[in-house]
């Protein structure tokens, strides 16, 4: 049993993107992440559940360092990005950024025009060298984020003037545009109806034939359709992560299975 | 009763309107809160304001009618060739009034009876030393008129006072009684009382406009009463400002105008950048510490009275710029220029535009910050292309306040700048300004009836249209560049 464990581990470290060992994250006084080991495979969807309040977001800001902006936040432990370790003092958050595209929970688009929205992390990148090419990515970001068809006569509008849907869409193409190589998306769909909820899922579908995308949701039906893994958190522990059938057919933590089966939460 | 005492009376009676209102109400529905249309202090609000709010305005319009009522009665005592002129006519009005005053000391004093007082007669021996007893000093003798316009000025006011207290208080009662006799559980009150508070405020943002107007107009009489006697042209357009008190001066506005718009000029090359970027390193770099020290360090300056900053600009400021730039550079040998002026007026904005914007990018959002730094954005372009654009509009308000201060400033020019009015592009050549030549043309001789004095409506009048101008082309940039956020 022992040995048949180190092989697949040895196996699925080549796939391995990203690697969190010991994360504790306080804010203040409130330890709000405790502990949590976790691997996150490339090419690969990864769901992140559990009741509001349990830490997803917090996981989900410490892969890009974006707790950094909250003053009050201390990250302890190791995450590593590819085998580096994104907190070492070399790394520079800006890079990491560009490699690690996050979109919030709540939608925040910039106060520019829907493309200049687009257009921003390219633009601050460099990624093109013509308008023409600037235009293509634009384009098929939004095109990716199922967008397109609804803001193709209205480019110059204000991107928040939009539903906030739309905005919330209008955000994932933000982050596609930047062509990350790991995408986080905290809670993508909950503002979307049925149909954009299944563009978006779509591209996630997508996205996961060349990145890595970890999806916060709070929808098991989402979970189970997009997600080839999933890690189920409760009050700031990382209860279990599994394949995502496993989980929820055959969860192990009694927690889990009351959360799935929808008696916690 | 005096007015004074009546507005206690009244605000007396408010109170029991709240609390017969609130518990009238409440006993209506058998003491559940829960059964009232309103909160039961919308009630108590009703009751009080209908015990007050009429009985107030009409307290207002009597006390503003009275004495116009009073004085047309007056005018019966006097020949109508004494009052034909309007400035006769107020100079008498004004003596009966100070008779009449008198008289009421001297009753209080106890010099007079009452009965004295309304019987005393010019025949009987000289009104004015009687008054002088009591410590009433009145100019010259009172005439018989006078005395009897005065007499019967404290009549008519002693009924009016009267009958001002019994309508108001008439009035008060009656709004009480409606007030209790119409509240029942049912009573919208609280739409009522929204509706009272909504007039309130309609009427504070009209005050203001008013206010406006009222000031606008009075230049503008002013202001061309000024263009019949001077020709309006060659004031807008004069080259020359060179007033002289016999006559034949040359009151051309460019030079002031010219002085003016160049000391703001340089004042907001000063104050804008260091503003601005003071702004957004405690705004977005500082940490809590430093700004909480910071901050409040800059604001100081904005306390310092602007004639110490005249002095500054006198004693230090000026004498630097002359002796190590413009005399080493053969550009001027005054310690008054444009740029002393203009840099101590820049000091002054500092804090102004910085505080403002400081504020102002601090209310842009968080989650935008967020949204760029989670997109792999630097700070400087967050802050840049981001967090500024958010900000601009209050950032150009704040800029056109701190522009306007700049144009309207008069005691940093008299100090800094000097008080001649010339028309020059060296930046070390002393100037002045619009406001400045205002006050000199104001202080002394203030008749206005000669053009020279005359000119400082027109000038006041230009400098409001300059203001004007600025604010509509600040709300024109605001529409246009607006980004909303939320
Ligand atoms: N900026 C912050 N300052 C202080 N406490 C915070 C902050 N952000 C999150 N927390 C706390 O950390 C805990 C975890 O929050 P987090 O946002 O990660 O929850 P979540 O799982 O994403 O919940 P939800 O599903 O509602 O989004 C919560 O108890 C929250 O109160
Ligand atoms: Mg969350």
């Amino acid at each position: 049993m022992d040995d048949l464990r180190i092989v697949e581990r040895s196996v699925d470290t080549q796939g391995f993107k990203i690697t969190a060992r010991g994360v504790q994250v306080y804010y203040g006084e409130k330890h709000a992440l405790k502990d949590v080991d976790c691997d996150i495979l490339d090419k690969t969807v990864t769901a992140f559940i559990g009741p509001s309040g349990c830490g997803k977001s917090t996981f989900l800001r410490c892969l890009n360092r974006m707790n950094d902006t909250v003053s009050i936040a201390r990250v302890q432990g190791e995450i590593r990005l590819d085998g580096e370790d994104i907190y070492d003092k070399r790394v520079d958050p800006v890079q990491l950024r560009a490699k690690v595209g996050m979109v919030f929970q709540k939608p925040n688009p910039f106060p520019k025009s829907i493309y200049d929205n687009v257009a921003y992390g390219p633009k601050i990148h460099g990624l093109t060298r013509s308008k023409s090419e600037l235009d293509g990515i634009v384009e098929a970001s939004l095109k990716k984020a199922a967008l397109w068809n609804e803001v193709k006569d209205r480019l110059g509008e204000p991107g928040t003037g939009l539903s906030g849907g739309q905005q919330q869409r209008l955000c994932i193409a933000r982050a596609v545009a930047t062509h990350p190589e790991v995408l986080l998306m905290d809670e993508p769909c909950s503002a979307l109806d049925p149909i954009a909820t299944a563009q978006v899922e779509e591209l996630i579908d997508e996205l996961r034939s060349n990145f890595s995308v970890v999806i916060v949701t709070h929808s098991m039906q989402q979970a189970a359709r997009v997600s080839q893994k999933t890690a189920f958190f409760h009050l700031g522990n990382l209860v279990e992560y599994g394949e995502t059938g496993q989980i929820f057919t055959n969860p192990k933590d009694p927690r889990t299975e009351s959360y799935i089966s929808g008696r916690i939460g | 009763m005096s007015v004074f005492l009546l507005i206690v009376v009244l605000l007396v009676l408010g109170i029991a309107g709240y609390v017969l209102g609130r518990g009238r109400a409440l006993s209506s529905v058998g003491g559940n809160p829960r059964k009232l249309h309103s909160l039961p202090g919308y009630y108590g609000w009703h009751g009080a304001i209908l015990a007050i709010l009429p009985a107030l305005v009409a307290l207002t319009m009597w006390v503003i009618a009275q004495p116009l009522i009073i004085e047309r009665q007056l005018a019966d005592f006097f020949p109508a060739e004494q009052i034909e002129n309007d400035s006769q006519r107020v100079l008498l009005l004004t003596d009966v009034r100070r008779v009449a005053q008198g008289l009421d000391t001297a009753v209080a004093a106890g010099a007079l009876t009452e009965e004295q007082a309304a019987m005393i007669r010019t025949e009987f021996g000289s009104v004015r030393d009687r008054l002088a007893t009591v410590g009433v000093a009145l100019g010259s003798e009172v005439t018989p008129q006078v005395l009897q316009a005065a007499q019967r000025y404290r009549e008519l006011a002693a009924t009016g006072g009267l009958w001002r207290m019994i309508v108001t208080l008439a009035i008060a009662l009656g709004g009480l009684a409606w007030a209790v006799r119409t509240t029942n559980g049912d009573l919208r009150a609280r739409n009522r009382v929204e509706v009272v508070i909504l007039g309130l405020l309609i009427l504070a943002s009209t005050i203001a406009i008013l206010t406006t107007i009222g000031i606008v107009l009075s230049m503008l009489s002013e202001t061309i009463r000024f263009s019949t006697m001077y020709p309006f042209a060659d004031f807008l357009f004069g080259l020359t400002w060179q007033p002289t008190f016999q006559g034949n001066s040359e009151l051309g506005l460019i030079p002031l105008l010219w002085g003016t718009l160049y000391i703001s000029l340089v004042s907001m090359i000063v104050a804008v950048p260091i503003g601005l970027f003071t702004a957004i390193y405690l705004a977005e770099y500082a940490t809590p510490r430093v700004r909480s020290i910071v901050k409040p360090l800059i604001e100081v300056i904005a306390g310092i009275p602007t004639v110490v900053f005249g002095l500054f600009a006198l004693v230090t400021v000026g004498p630097f710029l002359r002796d190590w730039f413009a005399a080493p550079t053969g550009l001027g040998t005054s310690g008054s220029s444009v740029m002393t002026a203009g840099i101590v007026i820049g000091i002054l904005n500092i804090p102004f535009i910085s505080s403002l914007a400081d504020d102002i990018i601090n209310a842009v959002p968080q989650s935008l910050r967020d949204g760029s730094y989670g997109l792999g954005a630097t700070k400087s372009e967050t802050i840049r292309q981001v967090v500024l654009p958010a900000a601009l509009p209050g950032i150009v308000g704040a800029i056109l306040l701190a522009a306007s201060r700049a144009i309207g400033e008069t005691m940093i020019v008299t100090m800094g700048a000097g008080a001649a009015a010339k028309l020059d592009l060296n930046p070390f050549e002393a100037m002045t300004t619009i406001t400045v030549k205002i006050v000199s043309q104001l202080t002394g001789d203030t008749e206005f009836n000669s053009p020279e004095t005359l000119v400082a409506f027109a000038l006041g009048m230009t400098l409001f249209v300059i203001t004007l101008g600025l604010n509509i082309f600040a709300l024109w940039v605001v529409r246009k560049y607006r980004e909303q956020y939320e």
